[in-house]
């Protein structure tokens, strides 16, 4: 209650800090879980659907935008803050398809969001963004990336990521289980986003949205029953692995 | 004096004490008007802590501790602390109420304790039927500074006894940990001690490093019991959600294991379960974050 707020927006503390950036990472911590992965010829963005009240339209509560046909984003943090990085974002994509003829590479969109988020920590007046973001698509040289950008403005390349809440323990899981042989195939992909979701989503797959790109193709999002058939899936295997160790101990 | 950022110049607060040129000023200007006195006694009584009986919601006449013999209390203040004990250690014996807090400051009112909603604020007292010396204060409403002594008159009286045992339950936002780490790779939430002198039990977590700032009632009750050498405990959880969390609430479990709460606790997979309805039933619907 009494905390010092006696920092300015974007002026240094004694100890180095940039305090207003932190805190706004903080934001980023309040949002619910995005997680990102690169695959072989797939890139896979699964979120946690935050829980909408009765009376509002489902759809219009989305965490994963499509910035052009080949590059799409998941975000984490404030709704309004995201909602206007993904309309510059969007603008961008297009005057440089216009200008130069040629689609936006991942990277170039990434830096594009990066620099804007780092402006607005060193601009008088106003306050950094308080979202985490991250960018998957197809270059075209048939790439797959992932990038994450945050508050601060850096932006890096990952094999695969979570921002939000809990992000921590979901990258546990990755560091744990992205293997050569999860993402061998594009379902293996799917499974792992799912599986890493699950650890941190409380009331299972209903809870969980998935998007999917795949090289040469548009972003494709998956529908409830879709995301169910996986979850099925992923349990019975789950079932089967404790069937086998249970024998194995006996 | 500091400068901030657009250039006003602002006088950081002095522990020293004021200069003397400030003193003669004020001494100029210190003519008071009835009308001043008037709002400033309105507002004293306004602010006044008030501590009421359960059945018959009048003052009491004497601090609580005076009236009620205590060995062991156990104060847990801020929500995740009052979930925390709520699930763990209220679910496992018969408690009876025996008293509340009422106060007002800006930042909150207290409510009545008898038709509580979640998210309302309230200090309530309560003692254990099967060992009526243990105490327990569950306090989801802030303290204000100019209220925190009255609140330790009220409670624990002017002349203390020496044979209690005190333990506090906090949580703190994790920015208030003074470190070189940033905040973002430390392993929120976590737990760290801080303890009176005359506390000899040893305890479930790390002590809190220097520079180990305290704030608010918890700090307020601790120096109480510093200078009243009653051997207090305080357990601070530093976290990044400060409103009601599973996670934050979960990292005091070590604390079930400390001498004062391990005989109170009886059931933890049941109060789990209690813990996980507690938490859906007060989820606020917000649009902010997604």
């Amino acid at each position: 209650m009494a905390s010092r707020y006696d920092r300015a927006i974007t002026v240094f503390s004694p100890d180095g800090h940039l305090f207003q950036v932190e805190y706004a990472q903080e934001a980023v911590k309040k949002g619910s879980t995005a997680v990102g992965i690169r695959g072989t010829n797939i890139v896979v963005l699964g979120v946690e659907k935050k829980s909408v009240a009765k009376l509002q339209d489902e759809r219009t509560v989305r965490k994963i935008c499509a910035l052009d046909d080949h590059v799409c984003m998941a975000f984490a943090g404030l709704t309004a803050d995201a909602r206007v990085v993904i309309n510059r974002a969007r603008v961008e994509c297009q005057s440089h398809k216009l200008t130069v003829e040629d689609p936006v590479t991942v990277e170039y969109i990434t830096r594009f969001i990066a620099t804007l988020k780092q402006k607005y920590t060193q601009s008088n007046g106003r306050r950094p963004f308080g979202i985490s973001a991250l960018i998957v698509g197809f270059d075209d040289d048939g790439v797959p990336r992932l990038y994450q950008t945050d508050p601060s403005g850096t932006y890096h390349a990952w094999k695969a990521n979570a921002i939000g809440r809990s992000a921590k323990t979901v990258r546990e899981f990755l560091e744990k289980n992205y293997t050569e042989d999860a993402i061998a195939s594009d379902n293996e992909a799917i499974k792992l986003a799912i599986k890493a979701l699950l650890e941190v989503v409380q009331s299972g797959g209903k809870n969980i949205e998935l998007a999917i790109i795949r090289r040469n193709q548009p972003l494709k999002m998956f529908s409830a029953k879709e995301v169910e058939l996986y979850v099925t899936e992923i349990e019975k295997e789950k079932e089967e692995a404790e069937k086998k160790k249970s024998k194995k101990s006996v | 004096m500091a400068a901030t950022f657009f250039g006003e110049v602002v006088k950081a607060p002095c522990r020293a004490g004021t200069e003397d040129e400030e003193e003669e000023e004020e001494e100029e200007g210190r003519r008071e008007m009835p009308e001043d006195r008037e709002v400033r006694q309105q507002l004293a009584r306004k602010r006044e802590v008030r501590l009421l009986r359960r059945q018959t919601k009048t003052s009491l006449e004497v601090s609580l501790l005076e009236k009620y013999p205590c060995s062991k209390f156990i104060i847990a203040i801020g929500n995740n602390a009052v979930a925390f004990l709520s699930s763990f250690v209220m679910n496992s014996g018969v408690w009876e109420e025996v008293g509340c807090a009422k106060l007002w400051n800006e930042w909150c009112r207290t409510a009545d304790t008898t038709h509580l909603s979640s998210t309302e604020a309230f200090c309530g007292f309560y003692h254990l039927k099967s060992n009526p010396s243990v105490f327990l204060c569950q306090c989801s409403c802030y303290v204000a500074e100019d209220q925190q002594y009255q609140w330790l008159e009220k409670v624990f009286g002017s002349c203390p006894r020496k044979n209690m045992q005190i333990t506090i339950l906090t949580c703190r936002h994790v920015t208030d940990y003074k470190t070189l780490e940033s905040t973002g790779s430390l392993p929120s939430p976590f737990l760290k001690a801080l303890k009176t002198q005359n506390f000899k039990d040893p305890a479930c977590c790390p002590l809190l490093e220097q520079p180990n700032i305290v704030h608010d009632l918890p700090a307020a009750v601790l120096s109480y019991c510093q200078v009243w050498k009653i051997p207090a405990i305080l357990y601070l959880c530093y976290t990044d959600v400060m409103k009601l969390d599973l996670i934050t609430v979960e990292a005091f479990k070590p604390i079930l294991s400390t001498r004062s709460l391990k005989s109170l606790v009886k059931n933890i997979p049941q109060s789990t379960e209690i813990l996980k309805k507690l938490m859906t039933t007060n989820e606020i619907q917000s649009n902010i974050y997604t």
